[in-house]
């Protein structure tokens, strides 16, 4: 933190930090986990409901009994959009414009958002294969962004 | 029980919108001045004055601009009022209609005679917003959403994919949309457009344009509710609440892996159209809420007016101004006449009041007795809209 004081809820080591989550008690893990390159989703013991976001108990049957499991970090694009202009988020964004912002279908069985890089957004297409890798926004925080697989 | 016709709207208003340009010499209000033009202005059109609110019931919607949790007793404190029954909305664009079923509920219990519903919002005005939800802040911002009109364009997309939905249908929309605008006084685009200024607009989220979506502006409205029987005996012109549904964490199919492309405005719908005792084809008009156009689409197609998947189609081979088979958003909707922060489910509802009153001006629907009215909001992570509503009013019981 500089002595001038940088907004806790900006990243550092960015020259326009990007905004950073509040690690919140039950996503504790999965923030843990991006830091070493994992995806880990919440998978209910009661019945086995593999959720995304992160939440207090199971969707389904309500236990508060959750794993967090490891997730392949595979999947396929649901949908996509182009961002070409940031809107409501972090100017940080505006150096990274254009690019593809997916809803991708992880094996696990849920849908995350994530950007989609290493390839020109226009040929980004629903259907496509991608593997997460992770971008560090801070020596807390690790957020997957997807790129295309054969 | 049914509310069907036990309650109705005996006065309304609506303020002009206004983006708020001191130097055009518009003025830079705050909310709660919003709040107050909108209160007077509803009960001048109700002849009615502040005395006749005292000791009566009120119902705030809750502005998108950072504001003091307590806002409801502020708002009674700044109108001089004591209420004896008082609630806050916070459903997003769903929560006009919402605080009109909850007043009818509160006139028809007996608690109160009348409540004032009240909308007010001035994102121009400050800059910070609430906090809507915490996946904004923890798993969208970080990731790049852009907000709504990111998960909008994912929604869009999958539209398009799943049902070969075309721009020139949901352009249609934003066309004849700016036609009502240009009619309406309040509205803050009076400019009409073409179909290529609409496809040559500006991607900002594709496959959504900048004239796919809203412009915010400051603003207000409020509305008067009694009963049924007193509203008979006050007002020359009273607006009926015929039926009213509410859907809220609505999801398709599956929680995690559901068809993003339909709302809970299609169950909302049917409810609404069963307490009211009416079909589809009895509505004389819908002012379906607009954030963007691809919702007033998927809404057409859940409520029914087509199959699910035509609503393209639909839009495309019907006449949807205020002089066709099925007037959509007369007033321009809030892509055409602004979207004044959460007090933008109104600007649809209020337009439903007008027509119903005869009111419509220039873009007036001829014998217009029975409509039905949206509120949607708060796109839910991976889903659609997390509140729906819909109402019917209607000139008779």
């Amino acid at each position: 933190m500089s002595k001038f004081g940088v907004s806790a809820d900006h990243a550092e080591g960015h020259e326009r930090p990007k905004p950073l989550p509040e690690i919140t008690p039950f996503a504790q893990e999965f923030w843990e986990g991006t830091k070493r390159g994992e995806l880990r989703i919440q998978r209910c013991k009661g019945c086995g409901h593999s959720q995304w976001i992160p939440r207090p108990n199971c969707e389904e049957c309500s236990s508060r009994e959750l794993t967090s499991e490891l997730s392949s970090l595979s999947g396929v694009v649901y949908s996509f959009t182009i961002i070409r202009q940031v809107v409501m988020n972090s100017s940080a964004f505006e150096a990274e414009l254009p690019f593809a912002l997916a809803a991708i279908e992880l094996s696990s069985g849920v849908r995350l958002i994530a950007q989609v890089v290493d390839v020109e957004p226009e040929k980004v297409s629903i259907g496509m294969k991608v593997e997460a890798s992770f971008e560090h926004l801070s020596d807390k925080v690790a957020v997957p962004k997807f790129h295309p697989i054969v | 029980m049914s509310l069907r016709g036990k309650a109705a709207i005996v006065g309304y208003g609506e303020t002009s919108f206004t983006r708020a340009n001191v130097s055009r010499g518009e003025p830079r209000l705050s909310y709660w001045e919003y709040f107050s033009l909108a209160a007077e202005l509803a009960l001048e059109n109700a002849g009615m004055s502040k005395k006749d609110l005292d000791n009566q019931g009120l119902a705030i919607v809750h502005p998108e601009v950072n504001h003091p949790l307590f806002v409801g007793v502020e708002v009674a404190e700044n109108l001089g009022i004591t209420t004896r029954w008082m609630i806050t909305t916070s459903h997003g664009g769903s929560s006009g209609l919402v605080s009109l079923a909850q007043a009818a509920l509160a006139v028809n219990s007996g608690i109160v005679d009348r409540v004032l519903c009240i909308a007010g919002d001035a994102p121009m005005t400050y800059g910070d917003t609430m906090m809507l939800t915490e996946h904004r802040r923890d798993y969208e911002k970080p990731f790049g959403v852009m907000g709504p009109t990111s998960l909008f364009a994912l929604v869009m997309r999958r539209h398009m994919h799943q049902y070969g939905t075309r721009p020139e249908q949901t352009g249609k929309i934003a066309v004849t949309q700016r036609d009502h605008a240009v009619l309406n006084p309040n509205a803050i685009f009076r400019k009409p457009i073409s179909m290529d200024d609409y496809l040559s607009s500006k991607m900002i989220a594709e496959p959504i344009r900048m004239l796919d979506t809203v412009m915010r502006v400051n603003g207000g409205s409020a509305f008067i509710v009694t009963s049924a029987e007193e509203a008979r005996k006050i007002c020359p012109r009273p607006v009926y609440l015929l039926g009213f549904g509410e859907c809220d964490n609505y999801y398709h199919d599956t929680k995690q892996l559901g068809d993003v492309t339909s709302t809970g405005v299609g169950q909302a719908s049917r409810d609404a159209m069963t307490m009211a005792g009416v079909a589809r084809g009895d509505i004389n008009f819908l002012q379906p809420y607009d954030d963007y156009t691809i919702a007033v689409l998927m809404q057409i197609e859940d409520i029914g007016f087509c199959e699910k998947g035509k609503g393209g189609k639909f839009v495309e081979e019907t006449d949807i101004s205020y002089k066709g088979e099925l007037p959509i958003n007369t007033g321009g909707g809030q892509i055409s006449a602004g979207q004044p922060g959460l007090a933008g489910g109104q600007v649809n509802l209020i337009e439903g009041i007008r027509q119903l009153r005869g009111e419509g001006g220039e873009r007036q629907i001829d014998d217009a007795r029975l409509g039905m009215i949206t509120g949607i909001g708060a796109l839910q992570y991976g889903r659609n809209v997390g509140f729906n509503s819909v109402g019917i009013l209607g000139t008779e019981v």
